[in-house]
């Protein structure tokens, strides 16, 4: 039994820490989130440079051959510094997608693109009236001649504008929630038919609605079989979990930590809040929901890369107490930071967002919960 | 013990039903001059504009149930905006504490409408810790007036507030509770700067505010030198009822079950998801029981009792179930809680629900936060007592 990173896992982890640290100041995310893309493409050039955007592929394919291991490692250390980039969207949900389809021409010249910088990828899978039910799909794609017709919308898709590529479940057979009949199609964001339509979220990246009228692709933008696609989503979206999971915990780690560092430094009372019993025993219970949580990723993750799918429950008990240690270490964090808390002009309250969001991806505490006892 | 309404009571629910749908906004009418007009026509209906204020001052001298009548109807409907800080606050202490030639001064504007106050209290260096403000307010020789000299910081509304009351130390001697001084001046003049603290939620309500040489005359003290602390204590607890907003939850409630019931969970709605239905029932369960806590205190408070320790439960409560419902809304918008910046996305509610959902955090904070109620009641009500604690 071993819970301590590889050499090179250490490594891996040092460069993304020095990265953050360099270049992730509050002050420099602020003025990122605030410009039109919203992330840097300087950035995403280190990433390529760094071999971070080839760590999930296999060697066959030109890539570090890295597992879900290291995946959780860059995550973590994205989440303690609020990363914009795209790289949740590109790497772990559009590359997830690309690595588990057959051998053919096109996936290999859009890993080589992706993991070169010059392809960014998005995946749209919610609609509606889905909610997180991946195999709750209305959006259609209709045999026609030689190809398809693609007609739908697709909501929250992450990094939907900026993407070269999209990757969009659709229903090709069966009723609205058959798993049976759901298939992938690549989606080139400028053809005819396809609009999208951007905005930010709440903490400070971009989606976007993506909606489909008559567009007309061609036979190969098929990505693997025709009809089973949901059960790539289902692998792809339990990485994702995990991945969330992971930049989730980085993130929780900051918080309970400044607020630590932050009680000893304000006088109350003649006092330091610090001294404060109360306080101290809602901080003990904030480091302690974090090292829980970090016991559940270790677990789930290392069941994943152990035995993958069959370790979708606990990857679901991993989301869920994501979902509510997060909740009680962000807000807790905001409360002990009174009206500083509150305010834009502290990280405390980006990191707070950014875990308000994670828990409105790829299903939510209650909804982990309900799948775990299901 | 009963909680049948009279034949009385039932008249004066049709009584306020009829006065609010007789007055309500008209959509393309000048929304200022109804506003003034709506106080204008609630005076008339005898103190209407002012319901919690002294039969002596001008209120309508209501019973306890006529306030919880009052408050029902009014929660479903839309009131014209009000802060909080004039007829609510200041008032009260101006009425108990004031003398006489201060009620003719200002009390007329106040229940008018037609001056906006707001409150100085929390300093950077006093927030939970009230009593430690610094701002210094020095008599000048001759006596004629205070010179001020500090921050204060969270002041709601002051972009707008055309005065501010505010407390400053005249003497830093004895404990920190003395040497406190409740002065009036406006807002509007050389010295006084105002600038915003834009908040999580992305909007700017409250703000930092600083002080150089403003002149205050003493005739704009309230009450004695030094005495200022006792005064706004009195003025917390009123406060802190007044943040329960308990008819004001329930309505949310309602409107939150409605919203749920048109989202969408595989064949049926959200409102047939177990732990979703067992979420809203557990709020319910709490509000019915905070509505019965609220009722307890306004009959306390009608039969001539100060606000009690209930009133700390009030404000406890109240903020943790409005912090609530927010964060329910924003689940039951699901995964279109994230869109955010004015993108109408999902659900009609979602993007309202998130910005709540963020606004509420503050609820627990402001007014005194849930950490110093809790140990007001450890003091007060239970009787224990602090270790290493200056309260």
């Amino acid at each position: 039994m071993n819970f301590e990173l590889s050499e090179e896992q250490q490594l891996l982890q040092d460069s993304v820490a020095r990265f953050v640290a360099d270049h992730y100041s509050l002050e420099a995310r602020r003025k990122l989130a605030d410009s039109t893309l919203g992330y840097s493409e300087d950035h995403w050039k280190q990433f390529a440079e760094l071999g971070w955007l080839a760590l999930p592929f296999s060697e066959e394919d030109g890539g570090l051959g890295g597992t879900i291991i290291d995946a959780m490692v860059v995550m973590e250390q994205f989440g303690k510094g609020l990363i914009l980039e795209p790289y949740f969207a590109t790497v772990i949900l559009g590359g997830g997608v690309l690595k588990r389809l057959p051998p053919s021409e096109s996936r290999t010249a859009r890993i080589n693109a992706v993991m070169e910088g010059h392809m960014k990828l998005a995946l749209a899978t919610t609609e509606l009236q889905s909610r997180w039910d991946l195999h709750d799909v209305v959006s259609t794609a209709t045999a026609d001649g030689d190809g398809f017709v693609l007609n739908g919308t697709k909501s929250v898709v992450l990094h939907g504008a900026s993407a070269d590529g999209i990757i969009v479940s659709l229903r090709t057979q069966g009723g609205q929630f058959d798993k049976d009949g759901i298939s992938l199609f690549w989606v080139d964001p400028k053809a005819e038919g396809v609009s999208l339509k951007a905005y930010p979220t709440v903490d400070g990246l971009r989606a976007a609605e993506l909606t489909l009228e008559k567009v007309s692709v061609p036979s190969d933008a098929l990505l693997g079989p025709l009809h089973g696609g949901y059960e790539i989503l289902d692998a792809v979206a339990q990485e994702a979990t995990l991945a969330l999971s992971a930049e989730g915990l980085g993130a929780m780690e900051r918080l309970y930590k400044d607020t630590v560092e932050y009680t000893q430094n304000r006088e109350q009372f003649d006092h330091p809040l610090s001294d404060f019993q109360t306080l101290q025993h809602r901080m003990v219970e904030m480091f302690m929901e974090y090292e829980q949580c970090k016991s559940l990723l270790y677990r789930a993750t290392l069941e994943f890369a152990q035995d993958g799918m069959d370790a979708s429950k606990s990857v679901s008990a991993c989301k869920h107490l994501v979902g509510v240690a997060g909740r009680f270490i962000g807000e807790n964090a905001v409360q002990l930071h009174g009206g500083m808390g509150v305010t834009e002009e502290l990280a405390i309250g980006h990191y707070f967002k950014r875990l308000f969001v994670i828990d409105t991806q790829f299903g939510n505490a209650d909804y982990h919960l309900e799948r775990y006892a299901a | 013990m009963d909680i049948e309404l009279s034949k009385a009571d039932l008249e004066f629910r049709e009584e306020v039903t009829a006065f609010l749908d007789g007055n309500a906004y008209k959509p393309g009418e000048d929304y200022a001059a109804w506003r003034l007009n709506w106080f204008k026509a609630a005076a008339e209906k005898g103190g209407w504009d002012v319901p919690k204020w002294p039969a002596a001052f001008g209120g309508p001298g209501w019973t306890p149930t006529q306030h919880y009548i009052w408050e029902q109807e009014t929660a479903t409907r839309n009131l014209p905006w009000d802060l909080p800080f004039g007829v609510g606050m200041v008032a009260p202490i101006i009425m108990t504490y004031g003398n006489a030639e201060q009620q003719a001064r200002f009390l007329p504007d106040i229940r008018a409408r037609t001056v906006n106050w707001c409150q100085g209290y929390s300093e950077p260096g006093a927030g939970s810790d009230l009593a430690a403000l610094k701002t210094k307010a020095e008599l000048s020789e001759d006596g004629t007036h205070y010179v001020v000299n500090g921050s204060k910081i969270w002041t709601t509304m002051a972009h707008i507030a055309d005065w501010i009351f505010c407390l400053t130390r005249t003497s830093s001697e004895g404990k920190k509770q003395e040497g406190i001084t409740f002065l009036l001046f406006p807002m509007k003049q050389d010295g006084v700067e105002v600038k915003p603290i834009i908040t999580l939620g992305g909007s700017h309500t409250v703000n930092t505010v600083h002080f150089t040489d403003v002149k205050v005359p003493v005739e704009n003290r309230i009450g004695e030198e030094g005495k200022g602390w006792t005064y706004a204590k009195g003025l917390l607890a009123h406060e802190r009822t007044g943040l329960a907003g308990v008819s004001r939850s329930l309505v949310a409630l309602e409107k939150l079950r409605r919203q749920a019931g048109k989202v969408k969970r595989g064949n049926g709605s959200l409102l047939d998801d177990p732990s979703f239905k067992s979420k809203l029932a557990r709020l319910e369960i709490d509000l019915k029981a905070l509505e019965y806590t609220e009722l307890r205190s306004l009959a306390r408070a009608a039969a001539g009792a100060q606000p009690g320790p209930e009133s700390s439960i009030m404000k406890l409560k109240g903020t943790e179930i409005q912090q609530r419902i927010a964060l329910l809304t924003t689940e039951a918008a699901g995964p279109f809680a994230a869109p955010w910046g004015g993108a109408s996305v999902g659900p009609s509610f979602a993007s309202g629900g998130t910005q709540s959902y963020l606004g509420s955090r503050a609820y627990t904070i402001y007014g005194g936060a849930s950490e110093v109620q809790k140990d007001i009641i450890a003091k007060n009500v239970l009787g224990l007592k602090a270790k290493g604690k200056a309260s």
